[in-house]
């Protein structure tokens, strides 16, 4: 088991290393990427800084809060970007190419390869811009955030990882079905957009689904409940429970899904 | 004249066809549309029942959905970043060596298409506006006047976004790859021409930048007329600002594309 680990690790290092060096051969684009990010961070802020203007408070989320709370938003998404958005975005592409080949005939477990294989290499840069931002907002809140609270936080951090992985994989896969569904990228960023807002303004039957079903919430606003406001077990189990479930879905669609394919002619 | 709408009519009902073929868009767009307002309608919900509010700025609850609602349409109706992006590819890839050996012109080839691929969208949308004074009666179209009104509008913030995409599109002949900045503009455009939030309720100091631009014709400015918050003696002066904003990115767009021409390769970046 830790040798397998270790093996897929080294593979991804390689497969970052390959991205690296491919990214910094476009250096135009790699500082476009970073400038389409912090634009988009800069309008996420304002758009707040609107909505805050007219209100204290939108539930428990302070002005204050919201901005930690964003801050998460920008690095679940820059986290996911880094990891998985080269990959999931094209899944379509290279089943109606025929491109999945190429990665069917490695010896390497396929859906790791279509997960993984590329890195988008400039959101490292964002990461490490973010995670000082977030740094500098926790030492500057105004009530004391404790070591316990970060670790909680990192845990619930990576699981909301893990749903975002999940349910875009699942909406990618689903091409083998459709034949050509182009449009998954898009409906994955409109679901997506509900983890972009604090939890506090869902309600009724919509939070029981953002809970449950499709679990936006535990994206970035458990996380960021979990690091302002103290680990609640109950939340972060029921995080763990639907990560593992999701991922299972995935493991199952894949296959499944990898039954229907039919190379270039699908 | 005639030889020249048959030309382009050709392209229309071309990507028309194949529009068709991916119903998907247009249930996903819609879906985009609804869960959008659902968003905007939680969050100002919840900003009028703390603060006690009847209204912001003029602005009912209400009307203020109303008004998001359709900015959210024509926002989506004007965004041409997806043919500016296949318009960029052909530049690097060298691709659109097959638009200069041809009688048909790059602008108006990819506005066509723009237009065709855009079809399902509109009448799924026409159908959701003639729905929308029953869904919410009273907060848009009061008269015949502002169908009219609002059609013009936002014929011209079609335009006028398309060519303002088009200028960014130029550029890639100097830097082969611009999908950056086409995607950067996209993001900024979303929030900064009233698609979310109105921009009567931007602070003033930010309010007055963006009137120097076109950006307050792309979405605010139809939308104000359907909803009726753009007095009716201010229409002929907003359009013809548009209008000249129009003339100006067009103008901008063909001196760019000309300087371009003369630098592209035709082998692809």
């Amino acid at each position: 088991m830790v040798g397998m680990v270790l093996r897929y690790f080294s593979l991804w290092i390689s497969f970052f290393n390959n991205s690296l060096t491919r990214d910094l051969e476009f250096k135009a684009n790699f500082l476009g990427g970073l400038i389409v990010d912090i634009i988009f961070y800069g309008i996420q802020f304002f758009f707040f800084s609107i909505i805050y203007s007219y209100v204290d408070a939108l539930g428990v989320f302070t002005r204050e809060d919201v901005m930690i709370f964003l801050v998460i938003t920008f690095l679940a998404d820059t986290f996911y970007m880094f990891f998985f958005s080269g990959n999931l975005f094209n899944l379509n592409r290279w089943m109606v190419r025929g491109d999945l080949d190429y990665f069917l005939l490695r010896p390497v477990e396929s859906q790791f390869m279509v997960s993984f294989r590329y890195v988008k290499s400039y959101a490292l840069v964002s990461i490490v811009i973010l995670l000082i931002m977030l740094t500098t907002l926790i030492i500057d809140y105004s009530k004391p955030i404790g070591f316990f609270n970060v670790l909680a936080f990192v845990f619930s951090f990576l699981m909301g990882t893990v749903l975002w992985y999940s349910v875009d994989f699942i909406i990618s896969s689903s091409c083998f079905w459709f034949k050509n569904f182009s449009v998954s990228g898009w409906l994955s960023h409109e679901i997506l957009k509900f983890s972009t807002r604090p939890d506090s303004i869902y309600t009724g039957i919509l939070r029981k689904v953002l809970f449950s079903i499709v679990p936006m919430i535990f994206i970035a606003s458990i996380p960021t409940r979990t690091l302002l406001y103290g680990p609640n077990i109950q939340y972060l189990l029921w995080q763990l429970f639907i990560a593992m479930i999701f991922l299972l879905f995935t493991r199952i669609i894949w296959k499944r899904g990898l039954l229907r394919y039919e190379s270039a002619s699908s | 004249m005639k030889a020249w709408i048959d030309k382009y009519f050709s392209v229309i009902r071309m990507t028309w066809i194949q529009a068709l073929e991916y119903k998907a868009n247009a249930i996903v767009g819609t879906f985009a549309i609804f869960s959008g307002l659902a968003i905007e309608f939680l969050i100002w919900k919840q900003v009028f029942q703390a603060q006690e509010l009847n209204e912001i700025r003029g602005f009912t609850f209400n009307g203020l959905m109303a008004y998001i609602f359709l900015c959210m349409i024509v926002g989506q109706l004007k965004s041409s970043w997806a043919t500016s992006i296949e318009m960029i590819d052909s530049i690097r890839t060298g691709e659109m060596n097959k638009y200069l050996i041809r009688p048909i012109s790059f602008f108006t080839y990819h506005f066509m298409m723009f237009i065709g691929h855009n079809s399902l969208f509109y009448i799924v949308y026409t159908t959701v506006l003639i729905l929308f004074p029953i869904l919410l009666p009273g907060y848009a179209f009061p008269t015949f006047i502002h169908i009219i009104g609002f059609i013009a509008a936002l014929l011209i913030s079609i335009y006028l976004s398309y060519s303002i995409y088009f200028c960014m599109v130029c550029f890639a002949f100097w830097f082969g790859e611009v999908r950056a900045l086409v995607i950067a503009y996209n993001i900024s455009n979303i929030v900064l021409s009233g698609q979310i939030i109105p921009l009567r309720l931007f602070p003033d100091s930010v309010r007055n930048i963006i009137n120097l631009t076109p950006l307050q014709f792309l979405v605010d400015f139809p939308v104000s007329i359907a909803t009726a918050n753009l007095p009716m003696n201010l229409w002929i002066p907003k359009m013809g600002m548009a209008l000249s904003w129009c003339i100006f990115m067009t103008l901008a767009g063909r001196l760019i594309y000309r300087s371009g021409i003369r630098v592209y390769g035709g082998y692809g970046a």
